[in-house]
């Protein structure tokens, strides 16, 4: 009944649900674990740190340390329900409606990590060359990236939308946008 | 009936002053740009706009404000349902299903109703300010501390059915988000709580995170096939809802701006606590709940009532009483000040023409906002149409400037960028991004009021069943977080054993699982 997305290529999709007892994939398998395993490293990692909390000062009071300690320690519940709840699972093959073949996966994880990466380079050089000129590169790369590799249109698209957004947020909201270290 | 013959001689005076009614469409129309915007909220809109009524007479100040208020909650929708960028926090529960049904080529029919339930809500809150502001104003009064608590503890049972897949996950989601809810200074003794020394933490940065999670998460998972483009989703058909569809939900509008109502009149909850609360209330009273979450229609108008309920009820504290129901009427109370009116009782004796004429206004504004909304849905429907490859960039330029403009801090873009990677991962593997948000709407408040609620009772416990409305929504969460819980243990059980009669009887079971 309900239409996946057309981009919806994550594994999880091609495998039954999580919650009925039908297997679950190796790659699903291996993921639940690594993130119950992390989110336990946080919830712990928490718990250590609310030993430095001050007590409080008022005797009516559960102090700062009561929530957060409470919220860890259910996480590691839950976690732990997670954890045994997979490998309770048997294991099922690779998923057969998987048309896209593992280049394609790779290709796609690759574009992704790129898209990030791109996202965490604009950010980075919005605070030397400013939000205008650091937002024109990064739009014309991420339209690069994802497939539109008109050499004169990229630009173009690129810095009329990031005139709109700059006039709209600098000029008409008056929130003052980043000119970047070297401009300032 | 005094009220209505005010109310009548309100509209007369408005038609008589066409400069208010001038600024009233100016306020709502840059009310849902500001609500559309991500990151850009109703209260930011508020305080942006809120200089330039210093000049106006009261009247037309206090009507372009109401403006920005309603269109900035309304305009939140439209990002939301388009693109899953929740413009509001109130939003965010839009986007469950409202996303969903843009996947699915429903994209119209899905604004169109969220318009419709946007409008019916906030009239209908505008009504009960009108007419029943006095009695109602007693009771939000009642609301305490420990009051709030339950409040707040009730908007988070609802993580379970918001769990999506897998109610552990959702679980897991939602514990992850308290947790994260607890950075920051400490609601009692003000110290600083995993804050790593970043000043820039002392208050949890929800609209980043919540940026992050929605709207980055789902532009990074667009690069996954970018050669695929938006197709059925990006045609916007039909926009107002069939007669038949939209009898089907008037009962789930007309419930959620009820409480979206009564929410609004409790200090300290805002339209987005009344948008999540609308949702599960729509969901629990539905007959196919199972279509929660997947695309359904009523979510989409529950969330939307819910949440421009809220408008009607927190004005009515802030007028009748001087409390401010929420941040956007906290800068509204500074506007009337600074217009020389005192909130309170008195209000309504010393300056009854000019209050009733405003509430003439306001319901003027929801009309404005009902017919700009609607006739701007097509254009904006029109961002659909873009090639992916150049909407998903769009959307990180929007995401990050967005961010950037809550505090104009570079560190806020980084916590939604890192938000959005978490957002990615946990969208991958089946772990749902609304408990996250709701757990940060909510866990502040529950905490904080909890602590305060022990401190008033002297360090007794006693509170969490003395007092009726506490007890009564305590009770009523514990329903909500057991029942998906009990509901999935008997469906499983059930299940086995059927699998079981089903190996009794066939002795070589041939197709494996459904």
């Amino acid at each position: 009944m309900s239409h996946s997305s057309p981009s919806d290529n994550s594994p999880s999709a091609h495998s039954p649900s999580n919650d009925g007892h039908s297997g679950l994939s190796r790659t699903d398998r291996l993921a639940n674990l690594i993130i119950a395993a992390l989110v336990i490293a946080v919830a712990i990692a928490a718990i250590v740190a609310t030993g430095d909390f001050p007590a409080t000062s008022l005797a009516t009071d559960v102090g700062p340390a009561r929530f957060p300690i409470i919220y860890a320690v259910a996480l590691i519940a839950l976690c732990t329900i997670l954890i045994i709840n997979t490998l309770r699972k048997p294991v099922t093959e690779a998923e057969p409606q998987d048309t896209t073949g593992g280049a394609g996966r790779f290709a796609s994880r690759v574009n992704v990590a790129v898209g990030i990466g791109l996202t965490a380079v604009c950010l980075i050089g919005m605070t030397y060359v400013g939000y205008a000129a650091a937002t024109v590169v990064y739009l014309s790369s991420v339209m690069w990236l994802m497939g539109q590799r008109n050499k004169l249109l990229n630009p173009l698209i690129a810095v009329v939308v990031t005139a709109v957004i700059y006039i709209t947020f600098s000029t008409g909201l008056q929130v003052p946008l980043p000119v970047g270290s070297l401009f300032e | 009936m005094y009220e209505l013959d005010m109310l009548l001689k309100g509209f007369q005076t408005l038609l008589s002053q066409p400069f208010a009614l001038l600024l009233s469409v100016v306020g709502v129309a840059v009310g849902i740009v500001i609500g559309a915007l991500p990151g850009l909220t109703a209260t930011m809109g508020v305080a942006i706009l809120l200089p330039f009524t210093f000049g106006m007479d009261p009247l037309s100040g206090l009507l372009m404000i109401c403006g920005v208020f309603f269109g900035g909650i309304y305009g939140g929708s439209v990002t939301a349902i388009l693109l899953k960028i929740p413009g509001t926090p109130a939003a965010a529960a839009t986007a469950m299903d409202g996303f969903e049904l843009t996947k699915k080529g429903q994209a119209g029919i899905a604004l169109g109703t969220a318009t419709f339930s946007s409008f019916l809500g906030g009239t209908f809150s505008v009504l009960v300010l009108i007419f029943l502001a006095p009695v109602l104003a007693s009771f939000a009064l009642e609301f305490s501390a420990s009051e709030s608590f339950a409040l707040a503890v009730f908007g988070l049972s609802i993580i379970a059915s918001i769990a999506g897949k897998s109610v552990i996950k959702g679980l897991i989601a939602g514990f992850l988000g308290l947790l994260i809810a607890t950075i920051g200074l400490d609601p009692m003794g003000g110290f600083p709580r995993f804050t790593g020394g970043y000043t820039e933490l002392f208050s949890v940065p929800f609209i980043p995170v919540m940026i992050g999670l929605f709207a980055a998460a789902e532009a990074f998972k667009a690069m996954e096939d970018p050669a695929v483009r938006n197709g059925a989703a990006a045609m916007l058909s039909r926009i107002i809802p069939p007669w038949s569809t939209f009898r089907r939900i008037l009962g789930t509008v007309v419930r959620s701006s009820g409480l979206g109502t009564v929410i609004g009149m409790i200090p300290g909850a805002g339209a987005d606590i009344a948008a999540f609360v609308a949702y599960n209330e729509a969901k629990r009273f539905s007959k196919t709940p199972e279509n929660y979450g997947k695309g359904e229609l009523a979510a989409v108008a529950a969330c939307e009532s819910g949440a421009n309920g809220c408008t009607g009820g927190a004005l009515l504290t802030m007028l009748t009483l001087g409390i401010p129901g929420d941040a956007v009427t906290a800068v509204m109370l500074g506007a009337l000040t600074l217009q020389g009116l005192q909130p309170g009782p008195l209000l309504f004796r010393e300056h009854a023409d000019l209050v009733f004429t405003l509430f003439a206004g306001m319901l003027v504004c929801y009309v404005l906002m009902l017919v700009i909304g609607l006739s701007s849905l097509r254009v904006m429907g029109r961002i659909l149409q873009m090639p992916k490859s150049v909407l998903t960039p769009v959307i990180l330029a929007l995401c990050i400037v967005g961010t950037y403009a809550i505090n104009n801090s570079m560190f806020d873009i980084a916590i939604m960028l890192a938000a959005g990677v978490v957002g990615y991962f946990m969208q991958k593997w089946d772990f749902p991004a609304s408990p996250v948000v709701l757990a940060l709407i909510m866990g502040p408040m529950a905490e904080a009021n909890f602590r305060r609620a022990l401190s008033l009772s002297n360090g007794s416990y006693d509170f969490l069943y003395n007092r009726p409305i506490t007890a009564i929504l305590l009770i009523i969460a514990g329903f909500t977080l057991l029942f998906p819980l009990v509901r999935g243990f008997m469906r499983r059980s059930k299940a086995a054993k059927g699998a079981t009669r089903d190996a009794a009887l066939a002795p070589n079971p041939a197709g494996g699982a459904e």
